[in-house]
């Protein structure tokens, strides 16, 4: 703990990092995975598990892995997969993983690698599971092409189903799986935002024009997706309309990182940025209350919808991930290393 | 009966109270309880009957032995035994309650045999009396009677004497006629004559034959010297046409034979006439019946109002009054109809006002439209008051004026924007001073169209006319109102032409959305320092001004507040300006961290002249030769927008920056300083491969990077200049680099570091983000070997010149 911060400090990761996961198939606990990203030094990924009763975050497993990590998730449906994405100097590629049994040691045995996702020919961006629990597809994004896998963890073996390619397109930097929709996956990129359909492998319709860093489906409402943007910060879209956003949220000071629903309070939104900071924010979207926003109706009449903001960083933070366990939670983990728990009951209170 | 004494009233209470209930079950007057007892025998099986087993107890076919055997199979011995005492209880119950009833009825019959009695001793005296009273009654009307044959002879004398009397009156009154027609012909009381002659024509014509034959002739002779008069005054031009007009009324009751109808036709002719009207050959059509002639009379009145509006000034509003007036005197019942007339008049006058009100007019102008109208309806309001024109007149007058004072702001907010716009997108060279002038220009607009604004208003309030004496109040509010309604549009407005507006409102379009790129920036920044402007000047100005001579109002009710609330426009300005000056200073930054995206996402540097440096290659470690270029895209942008901000937003005057002299200032003056930098960086770079030691370090240092936006040059200059290599440091945090990567990211950096001084005063924050950025070059190097320091200066050095010859060149 440090003096000033009500959240609880996990200072086991040594170098810089990006990832941070939560271990949705752990029904038990609150549990997260996260990765370094170290170019020189022999990168690890940590099982963190929050001790219930007790303030403390604690290594659950230490594991070492080949490269750095760029991307990191947890499967939906055993605890004990994950995947991740990684690059080393020139190469890249991405796998899936299995911790294995801990028979007491916590420290450093070798992860099996179950299967590699190698049929990409650029350099390959994040993988995505389906978020709501057993599937078994994956899909993995690289620059120009979006994979769909069909994968079998028993046998260690996975197969390419079906690959879709953005063509023109600038780089694809990542994407979301609809929660609602088995079919449907949203991807980013430089400067637009595209719907899959995975039936087909064809884009259906985007946002065009913006700046997208990061991109999150509610999980609660069908339709309702939340983008992260250089330009406008956060933004709240329905996919059936478009043209203009739901509502707009101030987002950060400088880039807006990452944005994430609360699991289960989908009016929850949690967004990371490079101005070392964590802001929680209270969207209610509906049909009534996007009415009566115009731009002459005066700003101090409308609900602050910044509930709290987080700023006991020092570096840029990458990673967020609520706790679906207990979803008053988050972790937080930014570029230094530092991963912090927080709570936002005090701030639901308000609502 | 159980009853203790103690207790007494509560316990009669609750006895009353329980009498009640008994005799309500036992009629069954609960339809509830009723219905509960009717449905138990429906179904009588045992399971019913052990499910309420009171209920069944009740009804008519209850059971005692299926009772008995239920109750001993179901239950144990306990159980029975409760039952039984249970029972007991209830009997027992049953029994008192049964008692009490009876001794209640009994109590009621004793009290009803009491009441009986009494009774009959009270009617046995009534009769007697009954009989005096007849007897009575019978004395007195007899009486009456006899008073009344006796008075009966008097009172027919009486009535007789009357009526003689009144027939000698009239009789006098007919011998007396004809000297009082000669009486009235020699005053000229026409009316009052002809009013007598009606009056004793009927005698005449029932008994002319008889004694009256003279005094018939007389009067008869009498009339027609009337009837010539009238005739002459009614062919006399010199005549009033008012007079003219009774004179035809008189000719009418007269039942003047012949020639009457053209007699009206003539007179209405001449009436018309002076109202500049040609009836034509319409005079044709009038035949004798008055009726037709009226109605055609109206049609054409009406064409002659309707031309009236459209030539308006011809004929005076007097003569319509003065038709309105004749026209009335002839045709008593044509009120509602004249009513119409006068309405469909002035509403078409107020229509003309109105359309004229489309275009921008001059206060006075309208004022003396108004005036005009005003007094017309006073005039026509003196003939038919049943019109209610100036009600009428005064509620138009109040519409129009609001919609005068909104179209006065509507006008004034194009005109701001129009003077916004054109500036900011005509001048796609941005010229010095141009921006400037611009600014100015668009702050006087606001200020000076504010206060011209007022100027027309007070015009409005100051006229001492009876209709604005009324409306004062209401224009003082509109104006306040105005005003707040005006500051609010505007703004709205002001969102909407910079661009960021499109997030919220649907209505407008998707043509906004394909704009965004489009918006100046320009216009962004004037649109801030124009919101400082008017919160800080022109609101205050308009406050005092409206405080001066539009205090007072307050026709609408107190609860509302006063329309205009300086305070909250303020706040909105405030807010407002903040947003512009955020947004502008976040479409700049856009725009480098573009540039930045492109300089580590596009591989081809060979496609660019002189850049050969491959940042991504490996084994291939050549010592980077220059300055990367897109450093010098990087300045250029600063330069923009150190312009852009230098003219339009206040701050303290800094030496000016020739972009010709570039180069040689910064050589000749910074030479010696950039080498203590150097030193200064070359430790730095050792020190920086310990980074994660000096954490501490960093975060305080951190914290200056995002502060408060303020309205100065330097705030907008340094906030985005660290958001820039905020952002390059996260650019390159996402690259891997080899060794010449690296160097080169130092050069650059290096070379900003003496650059960027020209612009910024804030040198920790920007040296300290330079060395960001150089640390997360090292971090993301495999082999982060740097520069040697003499090569770094050399190949600053060589840099420095090349612009300057450049600049020397052009």
């Amino acid at each position: 703990m440090q003096g000033g911060s009500s959240g609880i400090v996990y200072g086991g990761l040594k170098y810089q990092a990006r990832c941070i996961t939560d271990v949705r198939a752990d029904a038990g606990s609150t549990t997260f995975l996260a990765g370094t990203l170290s170019l020189k030094e022999e990168n690890e990924v940590h099982l963190i598990r929050l001790l219930p009763g007790e303030n403390e975050l604690v290594c659950d497993g230490l594991f070492y892995h080949p490269n750095e990590i760029w991307d990191l998730k947890s499967c939906p449906f055993d605890h004990r997969l994950f995947s991740t994405v990684y690059t080393s100097g020139e190469g890249y590629g991405a796998s899936v993983w299995k911790i294995p049994e801990l028979y007491g040691q916590s420290n450093s045995p070798q992860l099996e690698q179950l299967f590699t996702l190698d049929d990409h020919t650029d350099k390959i961006r994040c993988v995505l599971w389906w978020p709501l629990g057993k599937h078994d597809k994956l899909i993995s994004i690289d620059d120009r092409n979006i994979f769909l896998w069909n994968i079998d963890p028993s046998n260690k073996s996975a197969k390419v189903i079906s690959q879709g390619s953005a063509d023109m397109l600038p780089n694809l930097r990542g994407g979301a799986w609809d929660p609602h929709n088995h079919n449907a996956v949203a991807t980013i990129t430089d400067s637009s935002l595209h719907f899959w359909d995975l039936r087909s492998m064809k884009r259906s319709n985007a946002i065009e024009h913006a700046h997208i860093q990061d991109v999150d489906y509610n999980p609660k409402k069908q339709n309702i997706i939340a983008t992260a943007e250089d330009e406008f910060g956060i933004r709240l879209w329905d996919l059936r309309m478009l043209k203009h956003p739901l509502k707009d949220l101030p987002g950060h000071s400088h880039w807006t990182w990452a944005v994430r629903h609360n699991p289960e309070y989908d009016e929850l939104i949690l967004s990371a940025g490079t101005d070392s900071a964590v802001n929680l924010w209270l969207a209610k979207v509906g049909t009534d209350d996007s009415g009566p926003e115009s731009p002459s109706g005066s700003p101090t009449r409308q609900e602050e919808p910044l509930l709290h903001s987080y700023t006991d960083y020092e570096d840029s933070i990458y990673g967020i991930a609520w706790s679906s366990h207990d979803p008053s939670l988050f972790a937080s983990l930014s570029y230094d290393g530092r991963v912090v728990l927080e709570s936002v009951k005090p701030h639901l209170q308000r609502k | 009966m159980t009853t203790t004494v103690g207790a007494a009233p509560t316990a009669m209470d609750e006895k009353a109270r329980r009498t009640r209930d008994l005799l309500a079950s036992f009629y069954n007057t609960d339809p509830a309880a009723a219905g509960a007892v009717a449905a138990s025998p429906a179904r009588p099986s045992p399971t019913a009957a052990t499910a309420s087993p009171l209920e069944s107890i009740n009804s008519t076919s209850f059971n005692p032995d299926v009772y008995m055997d239920v109750l001993v199979q179901q239950s144990n011995l306990e159980a029975l035994l409760q039952r039984h005492v249970k029972m007991a209880a209830e009997i027992k119950n049953l029994d008192t309650d049964l008692q009490m009833l009876v001794y209640e009825n009994y109590n009621k019959f004793i009290s009803a045999t009491d009441t009986i009695k009494r009774m009959k001793t009270n009617i046995a005296g009534m009769e007697t009396n009954m009989e005096q009273l007849l007897s009575k009654i019978t004395s007195v009307q007899s009486r009456s009677d006899t008073v009344n044959t006796s008075l009966f002879n008097k009172r027919e004398n009486i009535e007789k004497l009357h009526r003689t009397r009144n027939l000698l009156r009239k009789v006098q009154f007919i011998y007396d006629l004809p000297t009082r027609l000669n009486k009235c012909i020699k005053a000229g009381a026409y009316a009052d004559a002809v009013r007598f002659f009606t009056g004793a024509k009927p005698i005449f014509e029932a008994y002319g034959d008889t004694s009256f034959q003279d005094c018939k002739k007389a009067s008869e002779e009498a009339m027609d010297l009337v009837i010539q008069q009238l005739q002459a005054k009614l062919y006399t031009d010199s005549e009033p046409i008012e007079a003219r007009a009774e004179a035809v009324v008189l000719l009418k009751q007269l039942n003047f034979p012949i020639e009457n109808g053209c007699i009206v036709h003539l007179c209405l002719f001449d009436i018309v006439g002076s109202a500049d009207l040609k009836i034509g050959s319409g005079c044709d059509l009038f035949g004798a019946q008055v009726d037709n002639l009226k109605s055609n009379l109206l049609e054409k009145l009406e064409d002659c109002l309707l031309n009236l509006q459209t030539e308006p000034m011809q004929a005076s509003v007097g003569d319509i009054s003065k038709t309105f007036r004749a026209y009335l005197i002839i045709f008593p019942d044509s009120e509602s109809r004249l009513i119409e007339l006068a309405h469909a008049l002035f509403t078409n006058r107020y229509e003309t006002v109105r359309g004229a009100l489309k275009e921008r007019i001059p206060s006075t102008d309208l004022l003396a439209m108004l005036r005009g109208l005003w007094e017309d309806a006073t005039a026509i309001d003196e003939v038919i008051s049943e019109a209610a024109l100036p009600a009428f007149s005064l509620e138009t007058t109040r519409d129009i004026i609001k919609q005068h004072i909104a179209t006065a702001f509507l006008h004034l907010q194009t005109e701001i924007s129009d003077v916004l716009v054109t500036h900011s997108t005509s001048n796609e060279k941005l010229e010095e001073s141009q921006l400037q002038t611009a600014m100015e220009k668009s702050k006087i607009k606001v200020s000076q169209g504010c206060i011209d604004l007022l100027q027309e208003f007070r015009h409005l309030i100051d006229g001492n006319t009876e209709l604005l004496v009324k409306l004062k109040d209401l224009i003082i509010d509109w104006v306040q109102e105005g005003f707040q309604d005006f500051f609010q549009k505007l703004d709205g407005h002001f969102h909407l032409l910079s661009g960021r507006s499109t997030g919220f409102s649907q209505e407008s379009s998707t043509v906004d959305f394909v704009q965004i790129d489009k918006v100046p920036t320009v216009l962004v920044l004037m649109l801030a320092q124009l919101c400082v402007f008017i919160e800080q000047t022109t609101i205050p100005k308009v406050t005092e001004d409206l405080a001066d001579s539009f205090s007072g109002g307050g026709a609408r009710s107190s609860e509302y507040g006063p329309p205009f609330v300086p305070g909250e426009i303020c706040r909105l300005y405030r807010s407002s300006g903040e947003k512009f000056l955020q947004h502008y200073v976040n479409i700049k930054t856009q725009k480098i961290s573009k540039l930045l995206n492109k300089r580590f996402s596009t591989p081809v540097w060979l496609k660019f002249a002189h850049v050969c440096v491959l940042y991504i290659q490996p084994k291939q470690h050549k010592e980077p030769r220059e300055v990367n270029m897109f450093v010098d895209l990087l300045l250029l942008e600063f330069n923009g927008v150190v312009s852009e901000v230098k003219q339009i937003l206040p701050g303290l005057i800094r030496r000016h920056r020739h972009s010709d002299s570039t180069g040689s200032t910064t050589s000749s003056r910074s030479n010696p300083m950039r080498e203590d930098m150097l030193n200064r960086s070359n430790t730095n770079r050792s020190r920086s491969q310990f980074l994660e030691n000096h954490l501490a370090k960093l975060f305080e240092q951190k914290m200056e990077i995002f502060t408060k936006l303020e309205y100065t040059q330097e705030s907008v200059i340094s906030t985005v200049l660290k958001l820039c290599l905020k952002s390059l440091q996260e650019f390159v945090r996402l690259q891997t680099f080899n060794r010449s990567g690296f160097q080169q990211i130092q050069l650059d950096m290096e070379f900003l570091k003496s650059s960027l001084k020209e612009f910024i005063d804030d040198e920790a924050a920007i040296s300290f983000l330079l060395k960001e950025v150089n640390n997360a070059a090292h971090e993301r190097c495999l082999d982060p070997i740097p520069l040697e320091a003499p090569i770094l200066d050399k190949l600053i050095n060589a840099k420095l010149a090349k612009i300057k010859e450049q600049s020397a060149n052009m």
